[in-house]
């Protein structure tokens, strides 16, 4: 296996005395389009920042593209595209001439390439930034991450600001970015921003990592929500009992219930009645998230597998 | 070509043109305007000025404003072109530095593959190149009113008073532009950058007043002033002295800026 080209291990930040970043572990490889959740607050621009050399880490280790990020320099920073999470553009200058100036920082590198990418998330070049609304900053941050085709891009919530159409085309503009072989690394607080075009997910809370995992197994663990209806109100008591089944609850002659894991057993208990109706759909990967939120992959919840 | 490989203090001049233009021509403006009251005030102020107490008198340089070149000096070179220069040469400098740290648009200049200390170079040349271009139009404004109105100043003395004021000017924008890249605060740099110009200013004039000039050499603004470039011309130990300011501060303000943590 190649090295990887994101790593940290025991990451910590901290600011005066805010610990924003509390021994942090990632590992993403070459290729990979890695999500990077949490919630509002949870360390995920403060990480970011550190892959730039912006910040410097308080404790333990970070490597980007195979050298610590105060090492690599600009050599570094050159295969880097990054995106902020909150971009700044100010002033009389237009778009093009931003982009311009952006390019000439990289020797000129990702020039050719501005007008296509402007056509294609329908940026107007030649207007001034205080003309530009929220959503056509966010383009220029899009366009000038992208110009110059790095193998590394480093984005930090970036489908904020975008309308469903962009946020969709911006999508598309990662899975060929993938396709060329090049790593994404994309932040978000909403899972459903990157679970279409995540191979992997890391979940944060409060500076650690909470949870590793592929967006498919993730998406298996959080399980279905299951209404079976029958012909007379059922004693929720016996479903309840069974190791697979969480949250049953009886209305009318209706029993909710969420399950993880095979539905032989379920079946087999309602079987024993009369079954009108039924219903099962899979649960919103939110569910999972806010779950992790609440107690991490060790709380209350012994169904949920240990990630590691 | 040469502009390409050195994009961050293009983009400087060209963030700064339009500023640069109304200031400069206010500053020609001003002077010229000043100067075309010589010929109709030269004599009422010789009168004036034998009235007033000498002390204060040369404590502001105003003692020999009953010459041409003495009103020009006490008026343009000791007065207005420092004080408007420093107010808008300190503000460029911190803006450069701490200002687009804290609204954020240094970010992505920042994260780009140029290293550090040579984004902190281009932008100081930056702020030097306008504020020489401010300079020269200041003393195109001079060359100009000296026919006019009798000024009686030669051309290497203009350009030796132009050298000094550019020194001083920029001494204190570097030092402003130093503090701003190594605080990331603006209110910081520009407070201390400018209480130091302000009370090195006061200072001179109130040790000259009373009569200490041994004080009164440790402000620049005497660095600049007491050898009296627009009568004596080019002077290497004042503008030595001049130098001095911006070659300690901008190093210091490198080391600081090179090891911290950024946009926080
Ligand atoms: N400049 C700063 N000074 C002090 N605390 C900060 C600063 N920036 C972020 N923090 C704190 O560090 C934590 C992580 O912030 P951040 O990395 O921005 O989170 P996220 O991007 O996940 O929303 C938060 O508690 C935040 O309040
Ligand atoms: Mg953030």
């Amino acid at each position: 296996m190649t090295a990887p080209v994101i790593r940290t291990r025991g990451l910590v930040k901290d600011y005066g005395r805010t610990r924003a970043l509390a021994g942090l572990d990632l590992e993403v490889q070459r290729g990979e389009v890695y999500g990077f959740i949490g919630p509002n607050g949870a360390g995920k621009s403060t990480t970011i920042r550190i892959l730039l050399d912006l910040l410097r880490p308080t404790a333990g280790e970070v490597e980007v593209l195979g050298q610590a990020p105060s090492q690599g320099g600009p050599a570094q920073r050159a295969r880097i595209g990054y995106l902020p999470g909150e971009l700044a553009l100010v002033g009389r200058l237009t778009a093009r001439e931003h982009l311009h100036h952006l390019a000439a920082l990289r020797g000129g590198r990702g020039v050719e390439r501005i007008d296509a990418l402007a056509e294609r998330f329908t940026l107007e070049l030649d207007r001034p930034f205080r003309a530009l609304s929220r959503g056509n900053k966010q383009k220029v941050g899009v366009v000038q991450a992208f110009m110059h085709e790095p193998e590394l891009l480093v984005l930090d919530e970036p489908t904020s600001g975008l309308d469903p159409l962009l946020q969709h085309e911006f999508l598309a503009l990662v899975r060929e970015t993938a396709a060329r072989g090049a790593t994404v690394f994309m932040s978000s607080h909403v899972l459903r921003e990157v679970e279409t075009v995540a191979d992997r997910v890391a979940v944060i809370r409060e500076g650690r990592t909470v949870d590793v995992d592929s967006v498919q197994s993730l998406r298996a663990r959080a399980g279905q929500r299951v209404a079976l209806t029958f012909a007379q109100a059922p004693d929720p008591a016996p479903f309840a009992a069974l190791a697979e089944i969480r949250d049953a609850t009886v209305d009318g002659n209706t029993l909710h219930c969420r399950l993880h894991g095979e539905p032989d057993g379920l079946l087999k208990l309602a079987a024993r009645q009369r079954v009108t109706r039924w219903t099962a759909r899979d649960l919103d990967l939110e569910d999972l998230f806010l779950d992790l939120y609440r107690h991490g992959p060790n709380g209350a919840d012994a169904e949920v597998p240990d990630a590691r | 070509m040469r502009a390409d490989r050195l994009p961050s203090l293009r983009r400087v001049l060209r963030d700064h043109r339009r500023a640069f233009w109304i200031w400069g021509a206010a500053l020609v403006a001003i002077t010229v305007f000043y100067m075309s009251f010589w010929p109709t005030m030269g004599e009422a102020m010789q009168e004036a000025i034998r009235g007033m107490p000498q002390g204060i008198m040369a404590a502001m340089g105003y003692d020999r404003m009953d010459t041409a070149g003495g009103y020009l000096n006490a008026v343009v070179y000791a007065l207005l072109g420092p004080i408007l220069l420093l107010v808008h040469g300190l503000s460029l400098a911190v803006r450069l530095t701490a200002g687009q740290e804290e609204d954020g648009t240094l970010e992505l200049d920042l994260a780009s593959p140029v290293p550090r200390a040579r984004l902190y170079w281009e932008r100081l040349a930056g702020v030097w190149l306008l504020l020489l271009g401010l300079v020269v139009l200041v003393s195109l404004g001079v060359l100009v009113s000296n026919p006019l109105f009798d000024l009686g100043v030669t051309l290497p003395n203009v350009a030796a008073a132009g050298l000094g004021l550019w020194l001083l000017v920029a001494g204190f924008a570097t030092l402003a532009f130093a503090l701003g890249a190594a605080s990331g605060r603006r209110g910081i740099a520009l407070g201390a950058a400018a209480g130091v110009a302000v009370v090195t200013y006061v200072f001179r004039g109130v040790a000259n007043a009373a009569g200490v000039e041994i004080y009164a050499d440790l402000s620049p603004f005497s660095w600049f002033l007491e050898p009296d470039p627009l009568a004596n011309g080019f002077h290497l130990p004042s503008t030595l002295q001049l130098l001095a300011i911006s070659l300690v501060a901008a190093p210091l303000g490198l080391w600081r800026f090179l090891r911290r943590d950024l946009l926080v």
